[in-house]
């Protein structure tokens, strides 16, 4: 009985743990991390394209961003 | 010469961000301490305080010691890259839909009254210790400190060195203590900080460092080189502005179709 106590106590806080790392790093806006890794993913694949790599990972992220606040924007007033 | 001068101006842009990043952070832990210390007594939210500053000066002491030493420039780049590019666009997305009226603005003076009457409810005697304020203020400082450590780690190892870490982390303390100077003059939550005006300004910080070093650390060329960080801020706060314009209009919008 002890033994399942500790297992508990410790299943408990390792899903703290990683329940709070994805909060702090994903937040309620998983679009936006895993939006960021396909940009970091287009990056590498772009870097050898000279002046179309920067331009393009800029547009990315100013698309991103919109998709976000869009995608929030209409969350909230499905919400209403 | 040139590019010197361009440095200079990427660790003042540096440093203004962390010192604002922390200001922010610190102005929603001073409600937590407020409201605890005024309610429960100060003994104890004292000391939960201090131990969350010492946790988080040893998080960066022992993080950032072993990130600089044992990981690669170009990793590092790229971690620190990312994650600073996720914070940054999170911090704009929030304050830019609070800006247009899509969600409620952060009101300390609301927050403050709310921990208050929580924190009421328990029973405790003023003046001894008090498990309850201790850790309610613990938790309030480490966890909005949590996200200025991490601004910290990842600005200050950019260039992976000692140095940078110390100027970042200076700048860090200057935020929180003017924070916290201000917060025991006035002895009141900071309601009409812009806190809203500083959250966009530091979300566009952290979003054009953070694409800026991890294209680096994925291999892109800038043109211009640090210099283009100058362009990357003005491209992101022209794209925040319209965003704020565009959005607003469609908020008036539709509370007009409700009404």
């Amino acid at each position: 009985m002890p033994l399942k106590t500790t297992q508990g106590r410790i299943w408990k806080g390792v899903r703290s743990f990683f329940s709070f790392w994805k909060h702090f790093l994903i937040g309620d806006s998983p679009i936006l991390a895993l939006g960021v890794l396909l940009i970091l993913a287009a990056d590498y694949l772009l870097r050898n394209s000279g002046f179309l790599a920067p331009v393009l990972s800029v547009t990315m992220v100013l698309v991103l961003m919109a998709i976000a606040v869009y995608q929030k924007t209409r969350h909230k007033n499905s919400k209403l | 010469m040139e590019r010197g001068c361009m440095v200079d101006q990427g660790t003042i842009l540096l440093l203004i961000t962390v010192a604002v990043a922390s200001a922010v952070e610190a102005t929603e832990a001073l409600t937590i301490i407020l409201a605890s210390g005024i309610t429960r007594g100060w003994r104890s939210t004292v000391e939960g305080t201090l131990l969350a500053l010492a946790c988080l000066s040893g998080i960066v002491l022992v993080a950032g010691t072993t990130l600089i030493l044992y990981v690669p420039l170009y990793i590092l780049r790229v971690v620190v890259g990312t994650l600073l590019l996720i914070f940054g666009l999170q911090w704009l997305t929030k304050a830019i839909l609070r800006e247009t009226g899509f969600k409620a603005l952060h009101d300390e003076a609301d927050i403050y009254d709310r921990e208050v009457v929580t924190l009421s409810k328990e029973k405790g005697v003023r003046g001894q210790r008090d498990s309850l304020a201790f850790v309610v203020s613990f938790k309030g400082v480490f966890l909005e400190g949590m996200e200025v450590i991490m601004i910290v780690i990842s600005f200050g190892l950019g260039n992976g060195s000692y140095d940078q870490l110390g100027t970042v982390a200076l700048g860090a303390l200057v935020g929180v203590g003017i924070i916290a100077a201000t917060g025991a003059v006035v002895a009141k939550p900071l309601a009409k900080l812009p806190e809203n005006y500083m959250k966009l300004g530091v979300g566009v910080l952290l979003t054009v460092f953070g694409l800026f070093w991890m294209g680096e650390g994925a291999g892109i060329q800038w043109p211009l080189g640090d210099a283009f960080l100058l362009v990357l801020l003005a491209i992101f706060a022209a794209a925040t502005l319209c965003l704020i314009a565009y959005f607003k209009r469609v908020h008036g919008k539709r509370l007009e179709v409700r009404a």
